[in-house]
This record gives structure tokens, sequence and C-alpha cells, in this order.
């Protein structure tokens, strides 16, 4: 071990706070409400050969998908103060609202490392506002795809540009270059306190560190195979998934292999997303208290066949992938290990006409735990984002929420039982447009271990039942009524 | 005299406060089931150690901890929630954001009004007015379902409350009529007053279950005051100011954080007299550390915390706090490496070299092996054990592998590490440099950690004042008396007038926000003129999100009131008997807490007996 332990967890406190004041210029920063309010955007720190040695926690979902962004510029010829840009899914991206700025840090002439940001563009242009389609079958109608390139003024311009609220977007651009240079700077401070050449070996043993955690962890798993299978409802019929994790003394392997080709809707993920929802449900199964670096990640391995739904082939549309099919992945693996299932669905609705749009996702119930019931209402995998007040919303929008109250007896009954969802009732007072992209509405969310599954979710209009993607004009007077899932229960109910 | 006493998690800590501005201090244990007892207890010390009478005391301002830690162990009274029908989920419906990432099934704390004692009130209000009617023979039987639940408290919250309270009025007359004067009954609108239906239902349930208990302490304080001959005790609100009994009562929910605020009080005082307007604060006990900042004399405060995993939106001092004290345990996780608390020994088994069973190491252990505490000089009236702590931490050097002293040194730096931390969140992380302040350390232990901190942040001038061990006490009989409301109003551009802004009583503070945006600045200080609230706002979110936007229309969601009336005026001064001159390395014994003071820091007492450091360039 080449640091003690002291510090080791000094320096693993250094890296932390670096992260976290890069998370909070990048949210003092910018102009979008989506960042500075909803906070949907991640901040990390990566040695010079694009590992990744701490991230700010903010949005799970950019959680094991930034290693990719920084991979695919760490070829490219670095000079101090050179930034890259990047949000092509296929090139070290997400989904194209998901812009990632690297910044790499030099002592002299010496790499250092990255400093990283990703945020959630309020809009990247394509064909309607928000860059949110919900019926795209290609990438280019989802927005600008940006490879890799260098970031400078005249990049900002040209690309903002081609997008909605184009200020905002410089704004936001510029607020993601300012949190890069918080972090070079801490970096630097900390290569300064413990000796560049120290610093080399130092943050390999914090890769070390999470390295030995996660495997301690996966060994006290059982050795052996389990197998999972799941839907998704997509809008021609369901698409089957399906994963093999296997546990093989202190690793675990997911293979997707099995699992539907890409589609022709955007349900479709780039690797980076699939990898993503796997680190997400690998952290459920070890301890969240993890320090949150490529050191984690090196005792798992994921397989998913080129063309399939979760490693779709450049040019394939990814929206939905991001938001959905991402709490399906983790769904699948937290299912093969046993576990009871939320609602696995964001269930997003957006109303608006051409003068407004109003967004908004729901909270449902979560799987039971083995020792625990799951709570209810709550945004249960790869969202955490926040309700909108009722009194806000009748503030704001011509909407009345006419109920907005727990769904009682919707999680599954157990020795533990699953979360309640949630019943949201809007009523239009002017004539609107609605859009609905919702999962588990034909598909309960299963239990375990003998526990029953939650209820599927409904979506109604003035009572009759609508499929659940759908879309449509509301008339005043005329009640959308979500009833989002109930959570699966763990244990026979004894 | 001016006599102050807060009570803490393991001792209750007087301040008698002399005409000249001598002060004397006492402390006596904590007694948890009537807190009541220790304050008299500690009153009668200190009221000894002076030669003083209790007639002798003009004014009696009091900290406690009995709302903070009813609600932190949930001993609530039994309360009904009243709520429009459709949403009597309200509270437990949350934010619907989960409280961890990753522990899916972590809970938030239970509602403090279960599902079968939550009454729908069959009524509906839009931002326009009543939508539903509620009459008064709705009201009467939303009144008696109520009565038939047999509750202590009953909590009322109805939508678009904070602009239209007529509803909430009217059955809150029923309710008194149908229940009697011996069921507390809060309205919303009267305890916070804006929109936001989650947050002003979950502040005002808090307010209701809390009542009949804080009530009942407040009354056998009283009753004890008044036996002992003392003057009836003004109580400390977590804004910092103190109300009358009285008024405590009527509203607990203001007096959450009343402990904590103490010592922000007192950080102020410090302020004032020192004549330091900027000030990081921290103050560190046997189980945590409180985290404040002063800025240009004033505590910083917050419109809106959660205390115990539910929201307050109300007034508080901005404190931020984190699990490292004395009494923090120190351990080894899975991957190796060092770490300490959240865990603490507490007061009971209490650190190793307390000598009652405490086995782990903690941080005082640390200490004294360090040899930062003597093990003659008893801690608060505990005599330390060397050979305990030299066991307690010999035992985890080993399991890490290293020497016994590397190890308490590693304890002492990983703590620091978890303080530093809290300090950031309240500078750095919300665009503040700590460069450009003072570091003020009270508390128990905050003299032992200062040096160490403010060379990890950048400081280069520590305060300890004289009573560090006592602070908290000392600033609530210097603190002031301060009401305050808020009226929600949502008004917008040309609505926003100069009446609309006017003062009904004392200054005003204005929530501001861009049209659109879902969250308000604070704007305080400022005339009541639409073009200057204007600026001020303008200016407030330049400083705080880096850009303002003079094109867009303004709101103002609410005007927040504040009366105060100016504290007792105390006047420290040295006590004459400190070394006149400090220079590091020393350790530094204070009444009630020690000062240690590494190489290349040196100062002494200045006129007020607060010990100046500062740090060779």
């Amino acid at each position: 071990m080449s640091l003690d332990p002291i510090a080791l967890q000094v320096l693993l406190g250094a890296l932390r706070a670096a992260c976290e004041e890069m998370g909070a210029a990048l949210v003092r920063s910018a102009h979008s409400a989506n960042i500075k309010e909803r906070r949907d955007c991640s901040t990390a720190l990566f040695d010079a050969q694009a590992r990744m040695v701490m991230q700010a926690e903010h949005i799970p979902v950019h959680l094991g998908a930034m290693p990719a962004a920084v991979a695919a510029v760490l070829g490219e010829r670095h000079a101090p103060a050179r930034s890259w840009i990047l949000n092509d899914p296929f090139a070290g991206g997400t989904h194209l609202p998901d812009i990632t700025v690297i910044t790499p840090v030099f002592e002299g002439a010496e790499l250092l490392g990255f400093a990283a940001s990703r945020a959630h563009h309020a809009d990247v242009g394509g064909r309607v506002p928000g860059s949110m389609p919900a019926d795209s079958r290609t990438l280019a109608e989802e927005g600008v795809v940006i490879a890799p390139r260098v970031l400078d003024e005249a990049a900002i311009a040209e690309l903002s540009a081609r997008m909605r609220q184009p200020e905002q977007r410089r704004a936001d651009l510029r607020a993601q270059l300012a949190a890069n240079r918080t972090g070079e700077r801490r970096l630097l401070e900390i290569a300064q306190r413990i000796g560049t050449g120290a610093l080399r070996g130092a943050l390999d043993e914090v890769l070390a560190y999470a390295e030995r955690r996660t495997r301690a962890c996966i060994a006290a798993l059982a050795d052996g195979t389990r197998e999972a299978r799941d839907v998704l409802e997509a809008a021609g019929g369901d698409v089957e998934l399906r994963v093999a994790a296997t546990v093989s003394g202190e690793e675990l392997t997911l293979d997707f292999s099995g699992s539907a080709p890409q589609h022709e809707g955007n349900l479709n993920c780039p690797l980076a997303v699939t990898r993503s929802a796997c680190l997400f449900a690998l952290r459920v199964l070890t301890d969240p208290d993890i320090p949150p670096s490529a050191g984690a990640e090196r005792p798992l391995r994921v397989i998913a066949p080129e063309g399939s739904l979760l490693n779709a082939r450049p040019g394939a549309a990814v929206a939905a992938g991001n938001v959905e099919t991402s709490s399906r992945v983790a769904d699948l693996v937290l299912a093969a290990f046993g576990r009871a299932l939320g609602q696995g669905t964001m269930n997003n609705l957006t109303l608006g006409t051409d003068e407004w749009t109003y967004y908004e996702t729901l909270g449902g119930g979560q799987g039971a735990c083995p020792d625990a019931d799951g709570p209810s209402g709550v945004h249960v995998a790869m969202s955490n984002t926040l309700n909108t007040p009722v009194e806000a919303v009748e503030l704001e929008f011509p909407l009345r929420v006419a109920r907005y109250e727990l769904r009682r007896g919707s999680g599954g009954a157990g020795a533990h039982r699953g979360g309640d969802g949630v019943v949201r009732e809007l009523e239009a007072l002017e004539p609107m447009r609605f859009s609905l992209l919702t999962e588990r509405r034909r598909h309960a969310p299963p239990g375990a271990a003998g526990g029953e599954p939650g209820a599927p979710g409904r979506n109604l209009l003035d009572g009759q039942e609508l499929e659940p993607k759908a879309s449509g004009e509301l008339r005043p007077g005329q009640r959308l009524r979500l009833e989002t899932p109930g959570g699966g229960g763990h244990g026979a109910a004894g | 005299m001016l006599l102050g006493v807060d009570v803490g998690g393991t001792f209750t800590d007087a301040v008698l406060v002399a005409p000249g501005g001598r002060v004397h201090t006492a402390k006596a244990p904590t007694t948890t089931a009537d807190q009541s007892a220790g304050v008299l207890s500690a009153v009668e010390a200190v009221l000894r150690s002076a030669g003083a009478e209790a007639r002798d005391v003009r004014a009696f301002a009091h900290g406690m901890t009995v709302a903070t830690n009813a609600l932190l162990e949930g001993r609530t009274a039994r309360t009904v929630l009243v709520a429009t029908e459709g949403f009597t989920d309200v509270v437990e419906l949350g934010r619907q954001a989960r409280r961890e990432l990753y522990r899916l099934c972590a809970a938030h704390p239970a509602p403090l009004v279960p599902p079968e004692l939550r009454v729908p009130a069959p009524e509906r209000t839009t931002p326009d007015g009543p939508l539903r009617a509620l009459d008064q023979p709705g009201a009467a039987r939303v009144a008696g379902a109520v009565a038939a639940l047999a509750p202590e408290a009953v909590a009322v919250c109805l939508l678009h409350s904070y602009r239209h309270p007529a509803h909430e009025r009217m059955l809150g007359a029923a309710l008194r009529e149908r229940l009697g004067a011996g069921v507390h009954v809060s309205l919303s609108h009267e305890v916070v007053g804006t929109f936001r239906e989650y947050e002003r239902a979950a502040t005002t349930e808090v307010d209701a279950a809390l009542s009949p208990l804080l009530a009942r302490y407040l009354r056998r304080l009283i009753d004890r005051t008044h036996e002992a001959g003392l003057p009836e005790p003004a109580i400390m609100q977590s804004s910092g100011g103190l109300a009358s009994a009285a008024d405590a009562t009527a509203h607990s929910a203001l007096t959450v954080l009343s402990g904590p605020a103490g010592g922000a009080a007192a950080a102020a005082l410090i302020a004032a007299h020192c004549g330091e307007p900027d000030l990081l604060c921290f103050d560190m006990g046997g189980t945590s550390c409180d985290v404040c900042v002063v800025e240009g004399g004033r505590v910083r405060e917050t419109a809106q915390r959660e205390v115990g995993g539910r929201p307050l939106a109300l007034p508080m001092v901005d404190i931020h706090t984190v699990g490292a004290g004395g009494g923090s345990i120190a351990w080894r996780d899975a991957g190796g490496a060092l770490r300490v608390g959240p865990r603490s020994a507490g007061a009971d088994p209490g650190p190793a070299c307390y000598g009652r069973d405490g086995t782990e190491p903690t941080v005082t252990d640390a200490h004294v092996v360090l040899g930062h505490l003597d093990p003659a000089r008893p801690l608060a009236g505990v005599r330390l054990g060397a050979a305990a702590a030299e066991r307690a931490v010999g035992a985890l050097a080993g399991e890490l592998g290293l020497e016994p002293r590397a190890c308490a040194q590693g304890i002492v730096r990983v703590a620091n590490a978890e303080m530093v931390r809290a300090l950031r969140v309240m500078t750095v992380e919300r665009g503040v440099d700590p460069r450009g302040f003072a570091l003020l350390a009270f508390g128990g232990a905050g003299g032992l950690h200062a040096a160490a901190i403010a060379e990890e942040l950048g400081i280069r001038r520590i305060l300890v004042p004289r009573a560090a061990g006592v602070l908290s006490a000392l600033g609530l009989a210097a603190a002031e008396r301060r009401r305050d409301s808020v009226r929600g109003v949502l008004l917008r551009g040309a609505q926003i007038t100069a009446e609309a802004l006017r003062p009904r009583a004392g200054e005003a503070a204005y929530d501001v926000r861009y049209r659109g945006q879902a969250f308000e600045l604070t704007v305080r200080g400022v005339p009541p003129d639409p073009g200057a609230v204007r600026a001020a706002f303008e200016a407030a979110h330049e400083e705080r999100y880096g850009y303002a936007d003079p094109e867009a229309e303004i709101e103002l969601v609410a005007v927040r009131e504040t009366v105060r009336e100016r504290g007792a005026d105390v006047a420290l001064r040295a006590a004459g008997d400190e070394a006149p001159r400090i220079a590091g390395p020393a350790v530094v014994a204070l009444p009630e807490a020690t000062l240690l003071v590494p190489e290349g820091w040196s100062g002494g007492p200045d006129e007020t007996g607060t010990i100046v450091l500062e740090r060779a360039a």
C-alpha cells in the first residue's frame, strides 16, 4: 500500500470536496432551471489515464457514463486550457441533451489528469423543443450531434446557434468550463501538497481502495449464475430484455445476450447508458458508501451484443433509452439477485401549447427489501427529481390538480410490503396537448421470494384507459389521471 | 445581572454577567427526563460561584433542546391533520425524492400524523378564491370527526390558504369550540404563510405535535423559576432571537433549533465585541459540530431547512451540523481506511478515558494520547484515564498497522477533515471565500482543532473566547428579542408597489424571483421601494448565480417582517489572569476548554478576554 490509512482518507476527502465544489460552481453559474434548480448535472475528476478517481453524486444515470466521455478524448493532443466538448451517444455521450465538457489538468508540461462536467441542457435543437421527442426514429431528429471537438469561443457560438435559447446554451457551457477550472485548481493544489510524483501513486491507491471494498462485497455473494428477463412496453408491442448475472469469487459479469435487437423507436441505449444502469445496481447490491471511482467498476464486466437494444449502433434514436430503458436494465440486475422491483418508470407527462410547456415525472412504489418495506410515492431508480407542488402548478399554468394522494394497496403484499404508487389527476382549464411516456402499464413490477407483485400503473382520460405511450388533445374540463405502479413485495405474507 | 442557561446533550451551562461585565460560569449535568431540574441546578451553581442571589437577576434567557429531542425521538402528541379533500396525504407524499440514492428502502421519517388520523375538509380554494365553499355546518362536521379521534393537537392545512385563509379560520373556530382550550390547534397560514403545500403542512404538523409537550415543559420551568425567585425566562427561537415563554408556547415550531441558535447568538456577540464582522464559527461539543457564518456582524439566516428529515419552512439561523465531536468513535472500514464518526460514545459510556466501560477510541482519547488533554485536569468534572485512552487507541492502531501515536494523530486529522468539509459547505459551495474570514472556535473541543482547520482553509486569524466552553449560554444572556411573520403575496411587475412592500411593523425582507423560476432569493436591508428591491434582487442573483436578467419580469412571493428589540449590553472584559502572550507550540487551559496552539501561531488575549491568534506569514 503506497498510502497510509490516514493519508488515504484525507485524500479521498480532498477529492470529494473538489468534485462537490465543481458541482457548486456549475449549479451557481448555469442559467437554465434544469441545472440550477433540478441539479441534473454531475462533475468528476480523472487521472492522466482517463480513470475516474472521484465523482460528485447528483444523478445516478450519470454515474457510470462519464468515463466513456473522457476515454473518447484521451488519445487527442492535449494542451493546457484546451477543453473538449461532446454529446454523441456513440462517442462518449448518453443522449443528446447531456453535454460533457472535459478539461485537461497540467502542471508545467505534465498531464496530471482531467476535470469533467456533464449537464442536461434544456434544448439541443432537433425537431421538438426540449429535444426529448416521444416518437423519434433517428438520432438526427433528436438534436445537434457533437462528436468530440475542441471547445473554444468559436465552437460555443457555432453550436449554440443551432439550438433553441442560444443565450442560455452559451451561459450553461461557460458554467461547465468554470466548473472544470475549479476542478483543475483543486487537483493542482492536491498535487502541490503531496508532490506531483506522489500523486500518481496516491490516485492508484484511491482506485485500489474502492476496488478492494467492492470485491469484498461481491465475494460475500454466492458464486453462480442467476438469470432474469423482463420487457419494455414499446408502442408496437413488448420488447424483451435478458440478463445472466454471474458471480465468480470477487467478480461479477452481467451478460445481456439474447436481449431484443435495437428497434425503430427511441428506447435504444448506447453501451455507456447500459453500463451506467449496471453500476447503479452494483452500488445498490454492494456498499453505497464506497467512493465512486473507476476502481469500483473493475470487478464488473458488462456484455451487450452490438446491435441490440442495449448496445445500439450509431445513428439509432436514444431519447427514451436514458430515462426508461435504463430503469429496466437496473431492474433486471436487481431481479437476478432476488430483489423485488419498484415502479420501474418515471411516468413522464408533458402538457402544453405553443405558448407554454409543463413537464413532470411522478414517483411510485419502491420494491420491498429483504429487511424493510418499500417506500411509497418516490422515484425508484435512475432519477431522483422533485415533484411540482400543487399550489405552484395552479399559480403558473392553466391547470387544476383534482387529486394527489397515495394509491393505497397498490404495493405488493409480502413479509415486507412493496411501496404504494400515487394517484395524480390534472384538469385542463384551456385547450392543450398532452404526451405520456410511461412503462409498467401492461406488466406489474414483480415481487420476490414469495412476495406479491405491485399493481401495474394506469393512465386514464376522463375514465377511459390510455396506452403506456399516448398523446392527444385535452379540452377544458377534461381530466387526465395517472395511477403509478406499486412496488413488489418481498417474502411470503404471513 | 443577566443570566443565560443553555441545555446541551451532556451538560447544562449557566452564565451570569455582572453589571461591570464580569462573567461567571457553571455547569451541571443535563437532566434528560425534565431539563428544568438541570437548569435550576446550573443556576444555583452559578449564583453560588458569583456570590449572588436570585433577586439580583434582572433578565433570564434560556436555550433548550426539548422540542428538538422530542422531534428526533418521535415523542410527539397524538395529532390530527385536517386537509383539503383529495390532498390528505400531502405530508406523506413529500417531494417524491427518495431519502438515499442507493439504499432503496431507506425511509423518510414516519409521518407525524398516520393515515387514520387524517381528516378531509369538504372545500377547495384556487389561487383566485373559493371554488367549493366551506359552510358552518360543514366545519362543524369536520370538528366532530376530529373530536371522535381524541387528539391532543390538531394541524389544519388547506390548499392556497396562504392567500385565502378564511376556510382555515372557520375550521379553527369550529375546532376550538368543539375541543376546548385543552387541545392545541395550529393553522398553516399562521405558522408559515407562504405557498408550497408540503412544506407548509409539514411545518404545521410539527408545530401542533410539539406544542403540548413544550407547553408542559415551560409551565414546569416557570413554576420552578417563580419558586426560586427568578424572573420568567425568555426562550431562544431558531431565528436567533428571544421570545416570551407565552409566544414560544403558542408556536413550538419556532423553537426547534433553540439550542444551536444560542451558539449563533454568541457568535454575533463576539463579532460585535471583537470588531470582527466576518466570522466562520464552529461549535464543537461531545457528539457534533455546529457550523455557522457571521457576515457583516449578522448571523446568516435561512428560510427553510430540515430537522430530523422534516422540513421547517421558518426563519432560522443557517447552521450546518456534522457528526464530529469529542465523543466520535474512530474505526477501520472494510477497505482499510481510518474513519471517525458518525457514531459517538456520547456521555454514556463516553470516551474510553472517562473510565465508564467505553472501550472504543474517540477523538478525546486521541487528544489524551497526544498529550493535548492533561489527565490531571478533570474534563467537566470527569477525571481522564490516560491508560484507558492508550489501550483503546492502541487496539485500533494494531488493526491499521500503525504506531499508537500516529494513529492518534490520524484520528484528529480525519475528524478535522470532516469539519473542514462542513465549513466548505457553508462557504466555498455558496460562493464565499473562507480566507477573508476569521475563525471563531468554541464549545468544549473547538480550541483543540481550530488551528489545524484554519490552516486547511487558508485562514490566518483565530478567535477563541475566554468563555469558549459555555459561550452559547453567554450568547443567550446578550441576545435580542425578536418576532417574525411572513405574508405570502405573489405579485408581478407593476403590482409590486411601495404600498405592497411597506412593512406593517419592524423591518422587512422580500422573497423575490424571476417569473418562471421555482426558487426565491430573500432580499434584506432595502427600503420598501420597487426600484430598490429590484436592484438588490438583481445584485443578489448576480452573486448567487453569476448573472442577472434586467429584461425579465420579477415576482414578489412573500414579505418577511421582523420586529427586533436590542439585547442587553454585555461588556466583555478580560479576567486579568490570562497569559499576556502565547506562542506555539503550546497548550492553553481555558476555564471550560483547551486551546491547542501549533508552531507558527501566536497572539494573546484582547481586552474582551478573547484569545486572538495569528499565523506567521
